[in-house]
């Protein structure tokens, strides 16, 4: 019983599984607040409270905003809200760990959505050089530290309040999220100061690049997702992992072939066991695409939940005996 | 042999081809009866390929004569493109003695068997199959200056650039496009172009032909194993001609029948006979010198880690979106990536998967064949001991060429070895 359900959960279609799975949360958390559903401010997802509707809000604006306090406050009872919001960020973190990104974060799925356009008109993606990977891949980390540094200058005093959660303003979700509640307020550049004027010059910007970027390249933006970048800082932390057995790697590279996020540790690093990368977006891709039995998987717990295998790769890539066409069959000789 | 009594009635001259075909028919059929009667008995669905070789090596029956027949000089050459493109992917590597002795002439004394072979069938200009243009990839140093000896006989021969380093990205961007620019120019010959469907198709075809032999890989893990690694090898080695529809309808009815003797406990070896894992240069039909002699010798090989066998089949092609560029790029990965070819400049894979195959086959030991000249596998030999200590697996290294002398004295190491394991297992007891 139990291992013909295995069986089952290891042969599923996992790219139309995901799919729906991706709707469901993309309309629960776009449009949410249209049936009273708000799961606080501290998610680990680009969901933009900058869209009214959202049923759950980004834990990047609520840091800023305190991180912003002025230091003695900061460092007297606001601490512990501080504390507090972070914790609350990891209790949602620790069941899905990076598969918010690949599930659940609405942005992440509309740059899935792009992807599938592009792939309807019928061109193909493009990549990165392993060498500009490297470097890109290193902007996040750049943008966590404006996320956490910013709001740290303003509360010493060094920084004005226009400064107040700058990462927001170039962020391009605050532009794209609004507008899928049929609200295009953002699409504006704020003149009130300079400084505003500047960041959300560069928010527009970002917006833009964003739709060139996702339309060519596979998730585009979350190369350069602090929230990513965030998220790496606590993954071990998290009841999911993403895990490797080195010894039934073949290197054959298909994990590699089909990832997202162009994670090459994933097939050729086969030392590790905890092959979770801090680009990866556990969207599971790797897994489905493993012909190794059991190289790969996905453990809840230690168990495995997910695991490569033969059969369940074979399903999946449409390998079946071929129907026989008449005239390519001889007499045998 | 009728053709010898048809020439003696009509007191004609043999021709050096019909000499060269009757010395062939004479070698392909010693393996063949040996295979068929020197062991319990094989699966009756090996009659297939037992006939398969039989009317290709002894009777000189052509199988393709409606097709256009690509040449290739290795494994690397992705027969998935071929088959997409309506041509026929024929392996040349070869493995009989009698053209080992004509391509003598060609290359050094010291040469790898396998390529004075391969070049000596060419020379002959005797095929049955004849291809009608060959691509080589540079893979070993050998592989790679037949290429260009055998243009020399008039073939069209076309280099497949091919990397010597796996690791690297610059080594999968080099090729990806080597592929792509195989893909073109097969494209043009063939006059036909690759389509997203005819690539996904044939991609599926060789990716179900490979599930077929994961599954009799599976059996062969069994306490139980019931099938002989020459009749492995024999499968495997079809692959290299056969119509494929025909290899994949032999192959499903033998993985059927292999079910049901591992259901009646048929075994193709004795109950104690050792488990052994194959390694090295690949044993071409009909040379199974070494591999004939291990299951003489009341031992079984129950995996491999060759090319033309093991290498050929386990990797599977993945791909994510289904253009044909990324089917190309996902082909050239399969091909590249987790090849386990000695000519790359590190040898780490090849050791893992020797490992993984003793583990997951329960084997109790290695042999490590190389041909006499094949400098890869010669110099590896020395790593792969190493390792194979350090992990406590008993392994014997042979050298060993084509020619029917020094059948004695490599019987005689291989049975000390089977013993030894014997010896081995019976004090684990
Ligand atoms: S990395 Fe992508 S999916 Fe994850 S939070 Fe950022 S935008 Fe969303
Ligand atoms: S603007 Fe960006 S960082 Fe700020 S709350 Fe919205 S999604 Fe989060
Ligand atoms: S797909 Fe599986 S076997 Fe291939 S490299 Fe990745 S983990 Fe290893
Ligand atoms: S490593 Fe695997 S789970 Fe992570 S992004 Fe790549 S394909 Fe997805
Ligand atoms: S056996 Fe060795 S020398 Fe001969 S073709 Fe193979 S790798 Fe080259």
């Amino acid at each position: 019983m139990l291992s013909k359900l295995k069986r089952l959960i290891n042969n599923m279609n996992l790219i139309r599984i995901r799919f729906w799975i991706q709707l469901i949360s993309f309309v629960l958390f776009v449009y949410g607040g249209y049936f009273a559903i708000y799961l606080g401010s501290k998610l680990p997802i680009f969901a933009c409270p900058y869209n009214g509707k959202s049923a759950g809000a980004c834990f990047l604006i609520p840091l800023q905003h305190q991180l912003s306090m002025p230091v003695q406050i900061l460092l007297g009872g606001a601490g512990i809200a501080v504390i507090f919001g972070i914790l609350t960020f990891l209790f949602w973190f620790i069941f899905l760990n990076k598969a918010w990104c690949g599930y659940v974060c609405p942005f992440g799925t509309f740059q899935d959505w792009l992807t599938l356009l592009r792939k309807q008109i019928g061109i193909r993606y493009s990549t990165y050089t392993q060498h500009q990977f490297e470097k890109l891949s290193k902007i996040k980390y750049i943008l966590l530290a404006i996320v956490i540094l910013v709001p740290l200058l303003i509360g010493v005093g060094a920084l004005g309040g226009e400064w107040s959660a700058a990462f927001c303003q170039i962020c391009p979700a605050r532009i794209i999220s609004p507008t899928f509640g049929g609200d295009f307020s953002q699409w504006s550049i704020d003149f009130s100061t300079k400084t505003s004027m500047v960041l959300t010059a560069i928010g527009m910007i970002f917006a833009g690049l964003f739709f060139i970027g996702s339309f060519v390249k596979k998730r585009f933006f979350c190369f350069f997702c602090p929230m990513s970048a965030l998220h790496y800082i606590f993954s071990k932390f998290s009841f999911v992992q993403l895990r490797k057995d080195g010894s039934k790697c073949t290197r054959c590279g298909d994990c590699y072939a089909v990832c997202d996020m162009q994670i090459k540790d994933i097939a050729d690093d086969v030392i590790s066991t905890e092959i979770l990368r801090d680009d990866c977006i556990l969207c599971l891709k790797c897994v489905a695409a493993c012909p190794e039995d059991d190289a790969l998987h996905f453990d809840i717990l230690k168990l495995r939940a997910f695991s490569s295998t033969k059969q369940g790769f074979e399903k999946r890539m449409g390998i079946a005996k071929p129907k026989g066409d008449a005239d390519d069959k001889h007499t045998r000789a | 042999m009728t053709s010898i009594q048809e020439h003696k009635q009509e007191h004609k001259i043999e021709t050096p081809n019909e000499k060269q075909n009757r010395h062939k028919a004479m070698e392909a059929l010693k393996v063949l009866n040996t295979l068929k009667e020197g062991f319990k008995t094989p699966p009756k669905a090996m009659e297939y390929f037992y006939d398969l070789f039989e009317n290709v090596y002894c009777n000189h029956t052509a199988l393709h004569h409606d097709k256009v027949k690509v040449g290739t000089m290795c494994i690397q050459i992705p027969s998935e493109i071929i088959y997409a493109l309506d041509g026929v992917p024929i392996r040349l590597c070869n493995g009989f003695y009698t053209d080992d002795e004509i391509g003598s002439d060609f290359l050094p004394q010291k040469a790898c068997p396998l390529v004075k072979a391969s070049v000596g069938h060419l020379a002959s200009k005797n095929l049955t199959d004849k291809p009608d243009m060959i691509y080589s990839p540079t893979t070993c140093d050998q592989k790679t200056k037949a290429g260009s000896i055998i243009e020399g006989f008039g073939y069209d021969v076309v280099d497949v650039d091919f990397p010597r380093t796996k690791e690297s990205e610059i080594s999968r961007e080099f090729f990806r496009r080597s592929i792509r620019e195989f893909s073109v120019d097969l494209s043009q010959k063939m006059g036909k172009k690759l389509t997203k469907k005819n690539l996904r198709s044939s991609i599926s075809k060789i990716g179900y032909a490979q599930s077929l032999y994961h599954q009799i890989s599976e059996f062969r893990k069994n306490k139980i194993v019931p099938i002989l690694g020459n009749d492995m090898f024999l499968v495997t080695n079809a692959f290299f001609f056969d119509k494929i529809d025909n290899w994949i309808e032999a192959a499903e009815v033998l993985v059927k029948e292999l079910e049901q003797r591992v259901k009646d406990e048929v075994h193709a070896a004795g109950k104690v006979s050792p488990r052994i894992v194959y390694t090295g240069s690949p044993p071409i039909f009909p040379n199974y010198k070494i591999p004939l002699i291990i299951e003489d010798s009341d031992a079984i090989i129950v995996a491999d880690e060759t090319c033309s066998s093991n290498r050929m089949f386990n990797d599977r092609v993945a791909v994510d979106e289904w253009f044909v560029n990324d089917m190309l790029d996902s082909l050239a990965d399969k091909y590249l990536k987790a090849c386990t070819c000695p000519v790359f400049s590190k040898n780490d894979d090849r050791i893992r998967r020797i490992i993984e195959l003793v583990r997951s086959h329960n084997a109790d030991g290695v042999i490590y064949q190389a041909f006499a000249g094949c400098t890869v596998y010669e110099l590896e030999q020395r790593s792969v001991l190493e390792a194979m200590e350090r992990e406590g697996i008993s392994i014997l290294y042979i050298e060993s060429d084509y020619s029917p002398s020094q059948h004695g004295q490599l019987s005689t190491r291989v049975e000390a070895f089977v013993e030894s394991l014997k010896i081995k297992n019976r004090n684990k007891r």
